[in-house]
């Protein structure tokens, strides 16, 4: 991706340059200088507090950037590049077709630019992660202006020239893989723009449990827990959402704009959402544990779901979960759609639950615990029952250790321990008194985890079981840790919180072949560990295949992975025509299992080709962190996929141009035009504000996680929204560490105190004898 | 307070038999001046010696085609050397661009691709141990990088700016095969600031 993150160092600029490596000192000679560095340190300390102080000022953010941005909202471009005020929304309409597996959703907004001039909005919006959008209206008045799926750097001209002509014009770019951007160019004094986009998202299947997951917030920034769970979905958003003292932006509810009081919102800011489900069985309960629902019952397997008119708290995600009438959901499902001369299946396919032998393989189990400063208040409660929940599933055959980490790492045991009662409440007393502090150093502990004195040994299933809130910002490093070292243990992330990076845990689960569960809540702890533990503890399902008996398929995922108790197997597969069958087999512990489907009877589903593409492009960027495939013929890879299928992707970007020019010469559609622009009823004081003082600045430990959210919303402006004119200066942004040393500053005040004393003991002897 | 006694003492033998508050004051003062020049030049002292153990550890590594630490306890080893040939300048830069790692030699910051990949590949240093040549560089020159693996790759300068730490626009992504070496600004400034000097350069083939 192209706003991977750089790992740097805390840039506070008060790196001090005194505490070299013990052993280095040793090494070098001394000079002996240092025994007496107390005197220094009080020098020392000087230079380092003016260094520090001249810098909070410049880390604090005034402004929102894209990456700030949870809802979708309307920015309009502030004084500074990269830097917008937030308009208020109007309207939202939620058009969500279910077909079986498939969900296409149709987002409508009308936005109304409350100034008098000519403006030029950026759309920020989240989408579910797996979502793949592909189409895109601009409504201006009667205009409708259809957008066309280009490379990113050509719709960007094209956006830019019209931009220029005073043309109306909107593009669509990925921002991360579930939040993109819309720009908008000239829009006119009190005009209501509509933006309508299209996206493709698979269901989930859970069990018995088909469900989706609407991103769905109005009310910006600051939102309850519940609301967070949306950036749960936030691929590359580790931490975006983090609040309080991690908070990058600690002056941020300075920012938020009246549209946040939830009391005007309701009236003002009315969502409705339509969902035309079609589940492709006899539906039994349709319920939304977010929101209230009144439903039409059309037939046995269709109904229309709408939300209660007179309860539309749209400052959460929406969640619609469905379930057949009777009997187990079907556990295959299969579906299909014709693009020109090819097919394009799409399947989903349960393996029978197997019940655990009586004699199950005793367990190694690792378990990790975050304790870190981003896990403080009820994260850290949360894992620390996780864990003692899972130790109070050990058995006295299993074996067992336990390693705390934040920006230091501690292991219980040296290595793993039989579980035996005195271990455990051992371990559990270790954990009862962890609290949380400090940064977060994840690579060493999972380093730790992963290393497996006895890689061949069979007797044992080694698990490791990870609990974090995954704030950090090098998760390639521990893509590459895991791929390298996984060896013969399976990995097992438990998203802690409201926001954990789910990015980091999603993949780390797929190259460590676990699974990634995710505790948004204490009451949830219980549900959620018991059903991990239910996958711990039953069969896997392994070496999966599939045979095409006709023709040859080009089938996603690549390599099919191992399943867990309950978990569906998702494919996706090209093929000249879906006919014959298709026989999948794989073991499900020790049992041979092979399923056999008709591919002639898949029923047609709608948007299977573009769900297929978006899987292939997964499978390109997984090969990529897993350094298998060049980056440059990845990137030509994912471009291909894109165009043919009208996706937009970190390559691709959909722009539309009205061809009509409508911004009259003399009228300027600048940057800077925009403060002057800010909606009525704002306060420029409260949007603009004083700089806080350092004491607003986050506390030492967290600097670098406060940095590193700020690296993501600069890089997140910088890769959409640098107009082509812009200068290098406000693309994606490197932050630079501190390069000064204070030798020369100590050396002038060295000499200078030298001096000094050299003054007073020439004067100091006359004096004495004249008084 | 037997040290203190002690300097009293000596101060007070200086300062013509007896101890006056004034001589313990003068001693004190220069000691701390004393203390405070020692460390500037042991910055430099450490900056310089780093270099030439640095030097040798990046040879064995280019000979072993395996990462060699310059010292047993290091948490860091050489990545590469950088050199101006026109300025006569090189240094070996180090994997990251701690505060630790600086203190040795120019660091390689984490994220960014090696020297002649595609992307931006940055290197940090201090403005005045490793890299306070870069106030005499200018467009055109070459930079030569010798990574650890034994690759070269040549650059050529493009161009130089001061930017603010945190709007580099460097993106480490970019399009071609770019580097571009980072050094705090101004160079004569004794204090330190958010301003940094980048000198960025592209692959020459």
């Amino acid at each position: 991706m192209s706003y991977a993150l750089i790992d740097l160092p805390p840039l506070g600029g008060d790196i001090p340059e005194a505490p070299a490596p013990g052993g280095f000192r040793r090494f070098l000679l001394n000079l002996a200088l240092l025994s007496l560095a107390f005197v220094a340190s009080v020098g020392g300390l000087i230079v380092s507090t003016v260094a520090a102080s001249a810098e909070t000022a410049a880390r604090t953010l005034a402004f929102v950037t894209p990456g700030d941005m949870k809802s979708g909202s309307l920015l309009f471009k502030g004084s500074e590049p990269g830097k917008y005020v937030e308009a208020p929304r109007v309207k939202a309409d939620y058009d969500v077709t279910v077909s079986g597996p498939t969900i296409r959703t149709r987002v409508t907004q009308a936005f109304t630019n409350p100034t008098d001039g000519w403006v030029e909005g950026v759309y920020v919006y989240p989408l579910p992660e797996k979502g793949a959008v592909d189409a895109m209206k601009l409504i201006v008045g009667d205009r409708v202006i259809v957008a066309d799926v280009k490379e990113r750097q050509e719709a960007k001209r094209v956006y830019e020239e019209a931009k220029a002509d005073g043309k109306t014009a909107a593009l669509v770019e990925q921002e991360r893989p579930n939040l993109f951007t819309n720009s908008v160019a000239n829009i006119g004094p009190g005009e209501t723009i509509v933006v309508q986009m299209e996206y493709q998202a698979p269901a989930t299947q859970v069990e018995q449990r088909m469900s989706l997951r609407i991103p769905l917030v109005v009310a910006p920034r600051y939102m309850p827990t519940p609301v967070l769970q949306t950036v749960s979905m936030d691929e590359r958003g580790w931490g975006v959402t983090q609040a309080g003292a991690n908070d990058p932006v600690p002056d941020r509810d300075r920012i938020s704009p009246p549209v946040n009081d939830p009391r005007k919102v309701a009236p003002t800011n009315p969502v409705t959402i339509t969902v035309r489900l079609n589940a492709g069985f006899a539906l039994g309960e349709v319920a939304s544990s977010t929101h209230r629902l009144k439903e039409q019952v059309l037939s046995d397997d269709s109904r229309i779901v709408a939300l209660d008119e007179a309860d539309v708290p749209a400052d959460r995600d929406f969640e619609l979960s469905w379930t057949p009438k009777s009997g187990p959901t079907p556990s295959v499902g299969l579906f299909r759609e014709r693009i020109g001369a090819e097919d394009y299946v799409l399947g989903y396919v349960t393996p029978p639950a197997v019940e655990p032998q009586a004699e199950k393989r005793p367990r190694e189990a690792i378990f990790v615990i975050d304790n870190s400063g981003s896990m403080s208040g009820p994260s850290m409660a949360q894992a620390k029952a996780s864990l003692i929940f899972a130790l109070d599933r050990l058995t006295p055959a299993d074996r067992f250790d336990v390693i705390r980490f934040d920006d230091t790492m501690e292991r219980l045991f040296m290595d793993t321990v039989d579980a035996t009662p005195e271990n455990v409440a051992r371990a559990k007393d270790f954990v009862s008194r962890l609290t949380a502090d400090g940064g977060t150093e994840m690579l060493p502990p999972l380093k730790a985890a992963l290393f497996d004195p006895r890689p061949s040994e069979q007797r044992y299933l080694r698990q490791i079981v990870f609990l974090t809130d995954g704030a950090i910002g090098d998760e390639q490093r521990m893509f590459e840790a895991i791929g390298a070292n996984r060896g013969r243990s399976r990995l097992f992330m438990v998203g802690i919180g409201s926001a954990p990076n789910s990015y980091l845990m999603t993949r780390a689960a797929e190259l460590g072949r676990g699974t990634f569960t995710h505790i948004g809540g204490t009451e949830e702890v219980d549900a959620r560990m018991r059903e991990l533990f239910a996958k711990l503890e039953s069969p896997v399902v392994t070496g999966l295949s599939a045979k095409f008996e006709q023709g040859v398929a080009d089938m996603t995922p690549k390599i099919l992975p191992d399943l867990y108790r309950g978990e569906p197997l998702v494919f996706a597969a090209k093929i000249a025509e879906a006919k014959g069958a298709l026989t999948l087999s794989g073991m499900i512990g020790d049992t041979p299992w092979s399923a056999k489907l008709d591919l002639a009877k898949a029923a047609p589903g709608a948007g299977v080709s573009k769900l297929w593409a978006r899987r292939k492009i997964d499978d390109v960027e997984v090969a990529l962190t897993l350094r298998e495939t060049k980056p440059e013929a990845a990137d030509a890879a994912i471009l291909k996929l894109a165009l043919a299928h009208q996706l937009t992707t970190r390559l691709t970007s959909l722009v539309a141009v009205d061809q009509t020019p409508r911004r009259p010469a003399g009228a300027k559609l600048t940057r800077a035009d925009v403060p002057l622009n800010l909606p009525a009823g704002w306060d420029f004081d409260k949007v603009f504000g004083e700089q806080p003082g350092s004491e607003l600045a986050p506390p030492e430990m967290r600097k670098a996680e406060a940095e590193g959210l700020m690296k993501v919303a600069y890089q997140g402006v910088a890769q959409a929204k640098a107009p082509a004119q812009a200068t290098r200066a406000v693309q994606a942004q490197a932050p630079l560490p501190q390069t000064a040393t204070d030798a020369e500053l100590k050396t002038l005040l060295g000499f200078a105190l030298i001096l000094l004393s050299l003054g007073l003991l020439i004067v100091n002897p006359a004096r004495r004898r004249t008084a | 307070m037997s040290a203190v006694a002690a300097i009293k003492q000596e101060a007070g033998v200086r300062a013509g038999f007896r101890l006056s508050g004034r001589a313990v004051i003068a001693a004190l003062l220069a000691l701390a001046g004393f203390v405070l020049v020692g460390q500037g030049l042991y910055i430099h002292a450490k900056a310089a010696l780093a270099q030439v153990l640095l030097e040798r550890a990046f040879d064995d590594s280019l000979a072993t085609g395996k990462p060699v630490k310059a010292w047993g306890w290091a948490d860091t080893w050489p990545v590469a050397r950088i050199e101006v040939p026109r300025l006569k300048q090189s240094a070996i830069a180090l994997r990251g661009a701690s505060g630790e790692a600086l203190a040795f030699g120019p660091g390689h910051l984490d994220g960014t691709p090696e020297a002649g990949e595609r992307g931006t590949a940055i290197y940090a240093a201090h403005r005045d141990t490793h890299f306070a040549f870069l106030k005499d560089v200018t467009p055109g020159d070459e930079i030569v990088v010798r990574r650890a693996d034994g690759s070269v790759a040549r650059f050529r300068i493009e161009g130089t700016r001061v930017v603010r730490w945190d709007a580099s626009g460097l993106d480490p992504h970019a399009a071609g095969r770019n580097l571009a070496l980072v050094t705090c600004w101004p160079f004569d400034a004794t204090t330190r600031g958010p301003l940094r000097y980048v000198v960025e350069a592209r692959a020459i083939d």
